[in-house]
Order: structure tokens, then sequence, then C-alpha cells
């Protein structure tokens, strides 16, 4: 056992296939999760021991809970009440979460697999929708307020799944009222506490020593032990990486915050690079499962569908918002690509799973991995050519009903 | 001009001209901005992306701060306080004042022109006392009203 040798491992495949991703100008997500599985269980397993194996998935674990503290941090509930933004945002969950469960259906999922399918299938990834939005220079045009609007949505929307399936997959059907009224007082708990102390804690944050940076994770891991504790106590699960969530959004509120935002950002980007190649190399690769036609058509049928949700409830988004169908399509295109929130529903789902509620699990988790690394790739190129491929999208439209859009 | 916040990126500033034309600030979280110009017939739009230091001498330059730059006269105007107007100078003595001082030529007294610094050999004297005495090849720095500064350069230091 010898961790340094695994840790040298990780970083240096990441790095390299990161590199390789910015060079090609790729998302790097679907990279990390490659090198995992080239480098993990189902691939060469050149991690040496089980051991390692925990390790790296607890680095990665830290790596979620400070995602999910950092889009805490970034969540802004005033601007989210705009009529304009919420008839944005329940569009889109309503149109694309419709896809993934109703096509989980006819695959033969059972109800709560379908429901987790398409939980991964709606949530675009902000982390790639974002930086395609600044690096394609769209920031001037009006629809990229609406669409990183709809990344703070989905985020919301996020939060409350993840209460969801935590507390449904507590176990007896008897349980799922306790784990829910647990996780919203713990909740209210956290957010009463953080407003109280502000007054004391935000001259600590304004320090120049470690006293901040280890003030932050002493919250972050003591409420999530906390979370931990209470679903001991309750026979029941409350998910830490919501706790981190509204710990985020509840330190926010603390004036001399903001000047650790940098730091928290190099840490997330680090602990979430291990995570997602944490996820890939303890994904076993099920060649049979993976060469059947059946598991081929259906990945075949998520794809098609899901991108075309996006240019759906794009359009009627962008008619209504900004009058103009074009426009839609460009926000369509723009919020095609998904990635690690999907990553973090399915492994959230995994780790606490009870396995006689998933039947299908095996199947579940093969899709979501493909589903991912093939819509972040695709995605990414969507997302890059936002405006070519709503300029054509029109092309086709108008030749097709001419009269429509006069 | 409209403000927005676009969470996970920034705050976007943003004004249309009667043309059409459209600007916009971006102050993004890692502390760089990015400045768009959109014109209104245009497909892309034009972007670049400044520290907060260029960012911050582009805004001068807009607010008027730095109004006239002819040779080496330097009008500086503050956007705290709209009437201040200040005319920094720099000139070359001349060969007739060398080996005499601030205080031998009575520049403040028959001018009104403060001397601030004196640029000798690539090194500064700020605010130099009365008794400097100037050196050939000296550059001056002065304050002053423009009259003022031409009535220096005229009688004081004989050049036109």
């Amino acid at each position: 056992m010898n961790f340094l040798l695994d840790l040298a491992i990780v970083t240096v495949s990441c790095l390299a296939l990161g590199l390789t991703s910015k060079y090609l100008r790729q998302a790097s997500i679907p990279a990390y999760i490659i090198a995992g599985i080239i480098l993990g269980k189902s691939g060469f397993d050149l991690i040496s021991s089980d051991a390692s194996y925990d390790f790296i998935s607890w680095l990665g674990k830290i790596g979620v809970i400070l995602l999910l503290f950092y889009i805490g941090l970034e969540f802004n509930y005033k601007g989210i009440k705009e009529p304009r933004r919420l008839f944005a945002g329940c569009t889109d969950f309503a149109v694309n979460f419709s896809v993934g469960f109703l096509l989980g259906l006819v695959i033969g999922l059972s109800l709560l697999e379908a429901f987790i399918l398409a939980s991964a299938v709606y949530i675009s990834s902000s982390a790639i929708v974002i930086s395609s939005l600044i690096e394609n220079k769209r920031l001037i045009y009006p629809e990229a307020e609406t669409v990183v609007w709809l990344m703070v949505f989905e985020d919301i929307i996020l939060a409350i799944l993840l209460v969801v399936l935590t507390s449904v997959m507590a176990g007896s059907l008897a349980m799922i009222p306790v784990s829910l009224v647990a996780t919203l007082l713990l909740i209210v708990f956290i957010l009463a506490l953080i407003r109280r102390l502000s007054n004391f804690i935000s001259p600590l944050f304004e320090r120049d020593d470690e006293i901040p940076i280890l003030l932050i994770f002493a919250l972050i891991f003591g409420f999530s032990a906390l979370a931990y504790l209470m679903g001991i106590l309750l026979h029941c699960h409350i998910s830490e990486v919501i706790v981190a969530f509204f710990l985020g959004s509840a330190l926010s509120g603390v004036k001399s915050f903001r000047k650790l935002f940098g730091t928290i950002i190099s840490f997330k980007n680090l602990f979430l690079t291990i995570f997602f190649f944490s996820f890939g190399m303890m994904f076993q690769l099920q060649f049979a499962t993976l060469n059947s036609a059946d598991f081929i058509i259906a990945l075949l049928a998520l794809i098609i569908l899901s991108i075309l949700g996006k240019f759906v409830s794009g359009a009627i988004i962008g008619k209504r918002l900004h009058g103009s169908l074009e426009t839609g399509l460009r926000v369509g295109a723009y919020t095609t690509p998904r990635g690690e929130f999907s990553v973090v529903l399915i492994m959230i789902v995994m780790e606490i799973g009870v396995l006689e509620l998933l039947p299908s699990i095996e199947l579940l988790l093969s899709l979501v991995v493909a589903y991912v690394i093939i819509l972040s790739i695709t995605g990414s190129f969507f997302a890059k050519h936002g405006d070519k491929i709503g300029k054509a999208m029109m092309v086709v439209v108008n030749k097709l009903m001419p009269q429509a859009h006069r | 001009m409209r403000i927005s916040e676009l969470p996970e990126i920034g705050t976007k500033y943003e004004i249309e001209s009667p043309k059409g034309d459209k600007v916009a600030v971006i102050f993004l979280r890692t502390g760089e901005i990015e400045l768009y110009v959109l014109e209104s017939d245009a497909d892309k739009p034009s972007v670049t992306r400044l520290t907060s230091e260029e960012a911050r001498r582009i805004g001068s330059v807009l607010t008027g701060a730095l109004l006239t730059i002819e040779h080496e006269d330097v009008e500086v105007s503050f956007s705290e306080i709209s009437d201040l107007r200040i005319h920094i100078h720099v000139c070359p003595i001349t060969k007739s004042v060398v080996g005499k001082s601030i205080e031998d030529l009575a520049i403040r007294k028959k001018t009104g022109v403060t001397v601030v610094a004196i640029s000798r050999k690539g090194q500064s004297i700020i605010s130099p006392p009365p008794e400097t005495v100037f050196e050939e090849g000296d550059l001056i720095v002065a304050i002053g009203e423009r009259a003022q500064i031409n009535a220096c350069q005229d009688v004081i230091l004989g050049q036109g």
C-alpha cells in the first residue's frame, strides 16, 4: 500500500488527459472520468490496493461536498424569484425531466430508477455551459442571462432532487418522512446558527493566516458529521452534500466571506478532478451490457431525445422571453452539455442506494456513465457552435412552415 | 445603463447607443474585466479581456481625467471634483538657468508656477526644496494654470 504512488498515478494521468482536452478545446470532465476508467478497476487496475481505492474515493467525496458548498455560495435566491426566470426554469424541468423519466420506464427501469435517470438527464453541466458562454463571447447577448439563470434554477432543483432521493432511499416507507423532516430541521438549524453567529465569525474570515480556511473546513466537516450522526441515530440517511449546499448559501450572507472565494474554488477544482477520476475508477465496465443491442438502442434514444428535449424547452423559453425562436434554439444549444451534476447524482445514489429498490442498477449506471461522457463532449460542441446551429435550424424551420414566423 | 448579475460569472454593465451599437463591461469573478463591443449589424462582438489596471487606465481616459496630451503637457481632472483641472507641464531647462536655484529664479513668485519635480539623469527629485540648483539636462515638471505655465516658459526659462 503506497498512497504516494497512487496519488501520483491519479494526478499525473488527470494532468495529462486534462491538458490534452484543453488543447483540443474540449470539456475536461469526460477526460478525468476516462482516466479513471482506464487506470481503475475495469481498466489496468493500477491502483495498488483496496485501501488506496477507498482513500481516493474519500478525496473525491470532499470534491463533491465542496462543489455543492460552492454552488450554495453562488446561489442567489432573490434573483431567481423573478417570474421570467421561474418560467424558464420550470419549462426546462418539465420538458427534460419528462423525457428521461418516460424513456426510463420504456426501457424497463423501476419507477425510482426512472426518476434517477430523469434527474441525471435533466440537469445540464453549469461548468461546461458557463465556460463556453465566456469562451465563445456570448455574454453580451440577452440569452446569456437567461441561460445563466437556468443554471441557477437547476441548482435548486438539484438540491430538491437530492433531498428527495436520499429520503426515499432511507429504507422503509415509514422512514421517508422522518428523513425529510430531519434534513429540513438540520437545514433550518444551520441557516439560523450562521446568521446568529455572523458577527462573531465575520472577523475571523478577515484574518490573513490559516484560520479562515480552517474555519471553513471545520464548518463543512462539522455539519457533515452532524448530518451523519443524526442519520445513524434516526436510522435514516441525511445527505451531507445537501448540508454543504445550505452551509454555503448561509455563509454567502457573511460580509467578509467574498475574499475566500478564490481559495475555495481552487480546493473545489482539485478535489472535484479527483472525484471524476474516482468515479471512473470504481466503475466496473460490463462489456456484456455495453455490447448488447438493447443497451445501445436505449443509449442512442436517450442521447437523441434528451438533446431534442433541450432544444424544445429552449425554443419555448426563447419564444416567450425573447420573442424569437432562433434565440430559443441557441438557448437549447448552450444548455445541451451534461456533466458534473449527473455524475454527482448517480454517485450519491450508488453510495446510499438500497439495492432491493434498484433492480437494474447496473444498467442504469452504465447508461448514465456512457451518457455523460458522450453528452459532455457533444454538448460542448453544441454550446460552442450555438449561433450556427440556431441559424441552421431556423433555415429548416422556415422551409418546413414558411408562414409560421413571418 | 443596465446592470445585471450573472451568477457564477460576475456583473454585467450594458449600454446601447441610439444607433443600436452595444457596449458591455463584465466584471468577472476572477477580477479580470471583459469589454464587449457589438455593432448593431455585426454578427459577432469584439471582446477584449483586461486586467484591473488596464481597465482603470481606459476608464480614466473615458471619464476625461486625462484630457489633453500635447507634447509633454498633460491636463489632469478629477471625477470627484468636476471643476478642478491641473496642467502638468514637462520642459527642459535652458543653458541660461543652469547653476541657478528655484529660489534664485523666484519661479513661484514671478509666475505662480510650482515646480513639483525635477528629472535628472533618469532619477527624479520629487518636490524639490527651493535651494535646489538646476543642472544641465534637467527636466522640470511643473503645475499651474495654462497662462502661468506659458509665462514661466517665456519669462524664466526663456523659451517659447
